[in-house]
């Protein structure tokens, strides 16, 4: 084995390992606030160098990168799977984590002063990016526990005074999420004997007759379903991403809930696919209503944050519609919508947070903001093309995002659906324009003022940057994207990799 | 053995969801342990078809699948990190609010 496949073989394993390991070094490093920063957003733009290799030397070789840990063949030992889903998923996640850190070094928070506070947001990345690699059903519990537990206690500590209140709340939810995993697995395993995802495609293809693989799958589906916050799952979730601290939130509203669309993508494509079409008839119902209820919801809100993460809950209802159409094109919509919307809504979340920072108490809502960013124009002009890329308006990524979306729905024949979410998302375009207006437009009441100093526009900067550069440069994405449409029809593929032959 | 284990899992399930319905942050938690013992009851039995055999033994026979029993190891330690940390959640917040009744811990809705 030579040197250069030697380090291939454990290229799937640097996006997990380098934010561990770096996590670890940073506790040792509290007593150095500025080192320890410095470390973490290093290990965290390292990472995603290694991530972005591993998608490109997928994306290249079309083979999938497999590391059989232990060197225990599948399905006796833990596989990680780098495949295509898996390697833009991460690259998506690591990307806006950078952008995260980079935001949290230059912010005025409390929160980030505190000694864990850069080795937790580091070991949500790792959770997060575990997850998406491993190729083993109850490892991606192990890993989604620690994404929930770093999670909830960064938001615990968190500056707003509801902080530890909605973890709470969240995290009550989220234990009853790790046991329908449990369950799940346990019926899994009762059926099938195995844990390997891709070996447990195979069983359940040749045997679709096990009495526990329905509460399997619903088990599953409910998992999911609570780590998208999908309707009627989502009660937590504004609660949960409007009290935590901006960088975390940021990281809560765009990268984590992906957890969810990533399970369900794995659900249909992999694991269930001859299951498949009632759980993408319940994703259909799903996804329209949330797309429904959060624009609703997030034009009755009154502070900019909690908009934000209503509208979550509507972009997100988006993807699940493209995934319960399942054609190849709105596959990959799912992909592109994924990572677009990703990087908006940190974008609009890290704006938020900025513009919070500057007014006279540190609070989202609109009472307090409302006309702060008169003396914030640079803010005003970034918030203003984020909300078109929100809406879907050129020349922004949104648009290539929506663009798929329609073009999907008509090629899959979804014209209610389209019809509907197509109507929905005018209110996207009212809400976001309205805390523009409210926050750039209009004069301040009695004694507020604009405070100098506050959080830097830096890491929204750069997440703007990208907004429109995908806007105008969309062939790079798209094309990843429907190689990952190719690769999740073809679940041998998949299969392949990790069991050989 | 399995009705009985099947049976277990039921009843700590319901004992588990009603405690954890209950107002009182303390019953709620005690209602979390209670099912996360169910669970790994549940997860202990799918291992256990070969009736009560040890998952290892050096003598020729049956023997339980060991697998489950290391999920359940690892669930057992996740979840108990996890009790902790929400008693210390409950701790910050029932103190803030001086009560014990989640009905009152409602500050989010305003």
């Amino acid at each position: 084995m030579g040197m250069n496949s030697l380090f291939d073989s454990y290229l799937v394993v640097l996006p997990i390992l380098i934010p561990l390991t770096g996590a670890m070094v940073a506790l040792l490093l509290r007593r150095q606030p500025r080192v320890q920063a410095g470390w973490a957003l290093g290990t965290m733009v390292t990472s995603l160098a290694a991530s972005t290799w591993l998608l490109l030397v997928v994306a290249r070789s079309g083979q999938a990168q497999v590391l059989q840990s232990g060197g225990w063949a599948a399905p006796f030992g833990i596989t990680l799977v780098g495949d295509m889903l898996a390697a833009v998923f991460v690259v998506m996640t690591q990307l806006v984590m950078v952008c995260g850190l980079w935001y949290a070094i230059g912010s005025k928070d409390k929160v980030v002063t505190y000694p864990t506070f850069f080795t937790l947001f580091l070991t949500l990345a790792t959770g997060l990016t575990g997850a998406f690699l491993t190729g083993d059903l109850f490892n991606m519990y192990v890993f989604a526990e620690l994404l929930v537990i770093s999670g909830t206690v960064l938001t615990a500590v968190s500056d707003d005074r509801f902080g530890t209140e909605a973890a709470q709340k969240y995290f009550y939810i989220s234990l009853l999420a790790s046991f329908f995993m449990l369950l799940s697995v346990g019926s899994l395993y009762a059926g099938y004997g195995t844990l390997n995802m891709a070996d447990l495609s195979v069983r359940i293809g040749a045997d679709g007759t096990q009495l526990l693989l329905w509460p399997a799958i619903a088990f599953l589906f409910a998992t999911f379903m609570i780590k998208s916050a999908v309707f009627p799952f989502h009660f937590w979730q504004p609660d949960f991403h409007t009290a935590a601290p901006t960088a975390v939130s940021a990281m809560l509203s765009s990268v984590v809930v992906k957890l969810g669309v990533y399970g369900f993508l794995r659900m249909t494509t992999l694991l269930f696919v001859a299951q498949s079409g009632p759980l993408r008839a319940i994703l259909l119902v799903l996804g329209v209503i949330g797309v429904i209820f959060g624009g609703l919801s997030a034009i009755g809100t009154h502070n900019v944050k909690r908009m934000l993460a209503y509208s979550t809950l509507a972009q997100v209802g988006f993807i699940l519609v493209a995934i319960a159409w399942g054609t190849p094109l709105a596959l990959g919509t799912a992909v592109v919508f994924s990572f677009n919307h990703s990087v908006i809504k940190a974008a609009m979340l890290m704006l938020a947070g900025y513009v919070a920072s500057h007014a006279s108490v540190k609070s989202a809502s609109f009472a307090v903001v409302t006309g702060v960013g008169r003396r914030l124009p640079l803010a005003g002009a970034f918030f203003f093309v984020g909300s078109l890329a929100l809406a879907g308006i050129p020349p922004t990524n949104g648009f290539v995002s929506k663009m798929m979306l329609f073009s999907s729905g008509l090629g899959a024949q979804g014209y209610w659906a389209l019809l509907t979410i197509g109507l929905a998302s005018l209110f996207t375009l009212l809400y976001t324009m309205r805390a523009f207006q409210r926050i750039w437009w209009m004069q301040p009441g009695g004694g507020i003022t604009t405070k100098a100093s506050g959080d830097v526009l830096w890491a929204p900067g750069l997440l703007m940057v990208l907004i429109v550069l995908l806007g105008v440069w969309a062939e790079p994405l798209v094309q990843v994207a429907m190689q990952t449409s190719t690769w999740l029809g073809d679940p041998q593929l998949y299969i392949r990799a990790v069991l050989g032959g | 053995m399995e009705i009985l284990a099947s049976l277990t899992v039921g009843l700590l399930f319901a004992i588990g969801v009603y405690q954890l319905l209950r107002r009182n942050v303390i019953r709620s938690v005690i209602g979390l342990v209670i099912l996360a013992n169910a669970v790994n009851l549940f997860l202990l039995s799918t291992g256990a078809y070969a009736s009560d055999a040890a998952a290892y033994t050096t003598a020729a026979g049956t023997r339980s699948d060991a697998l489950p029993q290391a999920l359940i190891l690892t669930a057992i330690v996740i979840s108990m990190g996890g009790t902790a940390f929400v008693l210390a959640m409950l701790y910050v917040v029932s103190a803030r609010y001086k009560t014990a009744d989640l009905d009152e811990l409602d500050g989010l809705k305003n």
